[in-house]
């Protein structure tokens, strides 16, 4: 029997190891050791390299390498030369935490990404206890901005101002009652909750409000029940693996209402995904780097070394490199005291997404969301 | 919408989906009552299949004018290929288990499972795939109800490949074989039937059905992805169980049943589609309290 136990104990750690070493990533630093030593700085990087939201991940990753490359051949920050290091989160909380203790544990002297408001929010404290600025190009839930220890500076404008930015299109497109579907994550519950309190506060009516299982592919049920109650509008606040897959549904159903999808489906995959039924769909979603003149270059500069499209937050990714290595510059050393009051001191930044400035809570001092939709199955201004 | 015009189209919902699950509960049924195994990595066969699927349509279809041929090929091609993936597993990881204790045979499906999981999301780098058949969508009313083409042939497919199974279960040798053994392997092993074999096409049978159910749900949903697997593979292991697991008609009608569940407990006000799956799991322990065996199963009493 005793023989029989241990087995099933050592069979238990061997899981164990098997789930949580899945976390580590394994593409380490460059190069060994404490950042600033040998005329070398360490920046991390946190974003999902692999799982379900990888696409957008590998863009924000890319472009943080672009811009390290740039600074590099300038000169470096303070004459030091950046070497990076990533930090999968997989959009995983748990994947997440075991990133950025990895991050910490080497020695970054700061971290550039979030993409996910889930995953991301466990690692504030992490980066606050270990004195590291976290400066977050995509992930925007209010929560984020509650958790802060001080540490975080949000350069996407948060939740209420992409809701704001949606029931502002509904209100144009002359919509009375709204649909509101999330799936349950961090990020979507804030944005549906936000939305819903806001639309409420007009007097106006919201007919159904849903949440779907991440993963699941069937919501044919889900679909007759809101077309029973056939609301002008509907807003899906989650990501596009499902957003894809609901959207094709309604429109297989008959819906011909206006469909919003938030920031989180963004992504050049949702239009494949959805196929034709993704015309006419509209997105709150962050300053797209593709369709901004002030990142023209940036653009050539992307395809030119990745050969691909620079996505949703590329450009806010870069700027948030480049913002990092400003603030360095003017905190004049690498302590990281002094490099956090920098930032938040930021005044007049120019990055190609527009001036950065930051609340006394760290968010962006302005509304960077703009309203796109699908024409010939590519995302184009809707205004 | 009326009332019954609601009801009409979640009945229809209801009855496709659960037709899949069905279709992927027959393998958890069968490999439970023949070899005593909860076989997890059964639900990543389904999405195994689904790319499998996918990989065969890109090389058929341009070679057939017709959608549907190209489907109808692709569908026979993948359910051969992945049914012998199915026997390959069973006799690589299950058989040499076969007559260790059955944790050990738990512990290897999970296992596998996690094998075939990880592989593909490596290969798929985690993300979702459009799978194109080429098919148009149009959608047409027949009295209340709004339908597509492909919704019907789907559901019609799905019922037939139930028929077909229960036929070759109650009509055919490998049928009566695999009852039998499912009864008392020792005794059938006496008698001369050869074991290994009546499993290894048990292994084929199930998850021939379950790649079938995979590449059904990528012509109907447009979008498979590496973690398909998981909800499906929870919810056929629940169909199985309410129907009454190691019965075959019994895990088909538990998946219509839990299909049909689902459906219809989004429209109960403040159940909806955020309490949709408690409400099929809260079913599911109360089966369990209620009538252990499922609807289908009766207390088998062991003679020692």
């Amino acid at each position: 029997m005793i023989k029989k136990q241990w087995i099933i104990m050592l069979v238990l750690v061997l899981f164990a190891f098997g789930i949580f070493g899945c976390g580590q990533d394994t593409t380490g630093p460059d190069d060994e050791g404490p950042g600033e030593e040998e005329g070398t700085i360490l920046i991390g990087i946190m974003v999902p390299v692999t799982g379900a939201y990888s696409e957008n991940g590998i863009d924000m990753e890319n472009a943080v390498k672009l811009a390290v490359n740039e600074i590099n051949a300038a000169g470096g920050i303070l004459g030091h030369t950046v070497v990076t290091t990533t930090g999968d989160d997989e959009c995983d909380p748990a994947k997440a935490t075991a990133a950025a203790s990895k991050l910490v544990s080497e020695e970054v002297v700061g971290v550039v990404g979030g993409y996910c408001s889930g995953a991301t929010l466990p690692t504030l404290k992490i980066y606050g206890d270990a004195g590291i600025p976290l400066v977050v190009a995509a992930a925007n839930a209010t929560s984020l901005v509650e958790e802060n220890p001080g540490w975080t500076f949000m350069i996407n404008s948060t939740g209420d101002m992409q809701a704001e930015n949606a029931i502002g299109w509904f209100e144009k497109q002359g919509v009375e009652t709204i649909g509101l579907i999330d799936d349950g994550s961090a990020f979507a519950t804030d944005l549906k909750m936000l939305t819903k309190q806001q639309w409420e506060a007009k007097g106006k009516i919201v007919l159904t409000d849903d949440t779907v299982t991440t993963g699941e592919q069937d919501f044919s049920a889900l679909v007759t029940t809101i077309m029973s109650a056939n609301p002008d509008g509907i807003y899906w606040t989650a990501y596009h693996a499902e957003g894809a897959l609901i959207v094709r549904q309604l429109r297989e159903a008959g819906y011909e209402g206006i469909i919003i999808v938030a920031d989180g489906s963004s992504a050049p995959a949702f239009i494949e995904l959805a196929g034709p039924y993704a015309d006419g769909v509209f997105c709150t979603a962050p300053p797209f780097a593709d369709l901004n003149p002030a990142a023209a270059e940036f653009v050539t500069n992307y395809k030119e070394m990745f050969n691909s499209d620079p996505g949703a937050y590329s450009g806010l990714t870069y700027d948030a490199m480049y913002l990092l290595a400003d603030a360095i510059e003017r905190a004049g050393s690498f302590d990281d005291t002094a490099i956090k009051d920098a930032l938040a001191a930021t005044d007049g930044f120019q990055g190609i997404s527009g001036e950065v400035m930051f609340t006394e809570k760290n968010t962006l001092g302005r509304s960077n969301f703009v309203i796109l939709v699908v024409e010939d199955g590519k995302w184009t201004f809707a205004e | 919408m009326s009332f019954w015009e609601i009801f009409a189209q979640q009945l229809f919902n209801g009855l496709l989906i659960g037709s899949f699950y069905g279709l992927v509960a027959i393998g958890y049924s069968m490999v439970y009552g023949i070899i005593k195994l909860l076989n997890f990595a059964h639900g990543d066969i389904y999405m195994f299949g689904a790319f499998t699927g996918m990989v065969a349509l890109g090389l058929l279809s341009p070679a057939f004018g017709n959608a549907w041929l190209g489907i109808i090929a692709a569908l026979l091609i993948t359910m051969v290929f992945v049914g012998l993936f199915g026997v390959t597993i069973q006799r690589v990881a299950y058989r040499p288990m076969l007559k260790a204790p059955r944790l050990s045979i738990l512990i290897t499906a999970l296992a596998v499972s996690m094998i075939i999981y990880n592989s593909m999301l490596l290969i798929t780098q985690g993300q979702a795939r459009p799978f194109r058949t080429g098919l148009t969508h149009e959608s047409f009313f027949i009295g209340p109800l709004r339908l597509t083409e492909t919704r019907i042939v789907l559901l019609v497919a799905a019922l037939a490949l139930m028929f077909l199974m229960h036929m070759f279960i109650t009509r055919t040798m490998y049928g009566k074989a695999m009852r039998a053994i499912a009864l008392d392997r020792d005794t059938c092993q006496l008698m001369g039937i050869n074991v290994y074999k009546i499993i290894a096409i048990t292994f084929f049978v199930g998850s021939s059905l379950a790649a079938a159910a995979g590449i059904m749900a990528g012509v109907y949903y447009g979008t498979i992805h590496f973690f398909m697997g998981f909800l499906i593979g929870l919810k056929a292991f629940t169909a199985a169980v309410i129907g009454g697991i190691g019965i075959i008609p019994g895990a088909m009608l538990g998946g219509l049943l839990l299909g049909l569940l689902e459906a219809f407990a989004t429209q109960i006000p403040f159940v909806g589609t955020v309490w949709k799956d408690v409400f099929s799991f809260v079913f599911l322990i109360l089966f369990l309290i209620f009538k252990p065996t499922g609807i289908l199963g009766r207390v088998e009493s062991e003679r020692m």
